[in-house]
């Protein structure tokens, strides 16, 4: 019952969000704060993540196809994919689930117990667009960037890692994350990037939004939404894979 | 001019409030008190329309909020200025910009305009121009207070609803913030509300003071008359204070 009680209100919090902005300058002024704390800030976290990851999986899967009867262009390829499909989109989410989630419940979370919202209530302002409308926005659409800036910075940690380990020349990783490259793979994993992105805004939003007590809630409230918008990752990761894929 | 007429509120089947009927005037300062968990903050909020209640009518002058739909509700808060226990400012944003965004939020006001009026309610609470620019984690918790009072005031709001303003404060900030706050109902002819449990408060400012007790109006009269009351709800919960019932020993 409590699901669907969760479940009930989160939607009507979504209905809320979506509600008529009282002032399109204040939003738009909110959206370009948000897009920087929460986008910008996270670029150089994506990339050193990426080219960490990026060295890390070249390296295993030179280990792994050490066998002479599989073509080197395999390292470079298989990093190329796994990079695309499933770390630059999914991992990555998961990490700034991490990273965007607490920091959003944190902040809606205080506010609320510092009665902040309630002020904003008062006032005759609709803070559930007010407050969360721009982070929604600002999440789905910085997703796709650091997507990309994730993919990018992740081949290059393989081009660096794999020639200074030993384990692929410079040439073969090169040919290797070219060959039988599907672009269909970049469209996939773009969508998955936008519905991330909703996800990792809209969930420590809710949790944030109705958070009662003090600063205990407010860290319970985080670590909930944390969790909770990972399983809700990984969940959706599962329905596009099996929609959009196979 | 607010008045409630036999309002109850409950929570899960626990009645909170009971039949409260009162008239909150215009151009005083007009005073709840009663015990913690008395019920005085659930019929602040309930007044401001944070809680539905589930009898009863509130009207501010000719306007029944209860009977009125959410969208007109929202344009009668912006006639409403109220100031929070812990200042609820926004933290993110400096002094001026606090005081600033009811007026970027709501009106048509050319920049220097808003300008203009950030200084003059700034001014009016006694905040230095120097402190403009600061963030509320810089200031005090008094000046927290009276830049919450200059936000609540920046829309020249009919009503003004205060919850506990003194609380955490020392006697003589709180001194300041409530005469402050009388001074501004006078100025603006406002119709003031404060929450408190603050004595000095109501023996300062209380020109009016509803006494909740239970849930339901315990006693009503002005700080002139509370100290003679016989009712013995209130005198436990004024004479709690040893120097209060010096004061009536003194004055009887």
């Amino acid at each position: 019952m409590k699901f669907f009680f969760h479940v009930g209100r989160y939607f009507k919090l979504l209905g809320r969000v979506f509600g008529r902005p009282e002032k399109h300058k204040m939003y738009l002024r909110q959206l370009f704060h948000e897009i920087d704390s929460l986008g910008v800030n996270s670029v150089w976290i994506v990339i050193i993540i990426s080219v960490f990851i990026g060295g890390i999986m070249t390296i295993q899967f030179a280990y792994s196809m050490s066998n002479p009867i599989y073509p080197n262009t395999l390292v470079g390829l298989g990093t190329r994919d796994t990079l695309i499909l499933e770390f630059s989109s999914t991992m990555l989410a998961l990490i700034m689930a991490g990273k965007i989630g607490s920091n959003i419940t944190s902040e809606i979370g205080t506010m609320r117990v510092t009665e902040q919202i309630d002020s904003l209530e008062i006032m005759g302002v609709n803070s559930a667009s007010y407050l969360i409308l721009p982070k929604i926005v600002a999440v789905v659409f910085i997703f796709p960037f650091l997507f990309i800036i994730s993919v990018f910075f992740g081949l290059l940690g393989g081009l660096v890692t794999g020639p200074i380990a030993g384990v692929i020349s410079i040439p073969d990783y090169i040919d290797g994350i070219q060959w039988l490259f599907y672009p269909y793979y970049v469209t996939f994993s773009l969508i998955k990037s936008v519905v991330f992105g909703f996800i990792v805004a809209s969930v420590p939003a809710y949790y944030g939004y109705y958070v009662h007590g003090g600063a205990l809630e407010v860290g319970s409230a985080s670590t909930k939404a944390v969790v909770n918008t990972n399983i809700l990752i990984l969940l959706f990761d599962l329905i596009l894979t099996r929609l959009l894929l196979t | 001019m607010i008045e409630v007429k036999n309002i109850y509120k409950s929570f899960d089947g626990v009645p909170i409030l009971k039949n409260i009927s009162t008239v909150f005037e215009q151009g005083k300062t007009n005073l709840i008190i009663g015990k913690s968990g008395s019920g005085k903050t659930v019929l602040l909020k309930s007044i401001l329309g944070l809680y539905e209640i589930d009898k009863g009518e509130i009207w501010y002058n000719k306007r029944n909020l209860v009977a009125t739909p959410e969208k007109e509700r929202k344009k009668m808060r912006r006639e409403i200025g109220m100031v929070f226990q812990g200042g609820a400012l926004f933290d993110s944003l400096s002094v001026q910009a606090n005081v600033r965004f009811p007026l970027d939020m709501f009106t048509k006001m050319s920049a220097k305009e808003k300008q203009n009026r950030v200084e003059f309610c700034l001014e009016h609470v006694n905040i230095e121009p120097t402190k403009f620019h600061l963030h509320p984690s810089e200031i005090s918790g008094g000046m927290q207070k009276r830049v919450a009072i200059a936000r609540a005031i920046s829309l020249n709001p009919k009503y003004l609803f205060c919850d506990e303003p003194n609380s955490g404060l020392d006697p003589e900030t709180s001194t300041v913030i409530d005469k402050l706050i009388q001074s501004l109902t006078k100025e603006f002819q406002m119709t003031t509300i404060i929450n408190t449990h603050d004595m000095n408060s109501v023996i300062e400012i209380g020109e009016s003071v509803l006494f909740i007790a239970e849930g339901e109006v315990g006693w009503q009269g002005t700080n002139k008359e509370i100290l003679q009351t016989q009712n013995e709800k209130l005198n436990d919960f004024i004479f709690a204070n040893k120097l209060y019932a010096q004061m009536r020993r003194e004055k009887s």
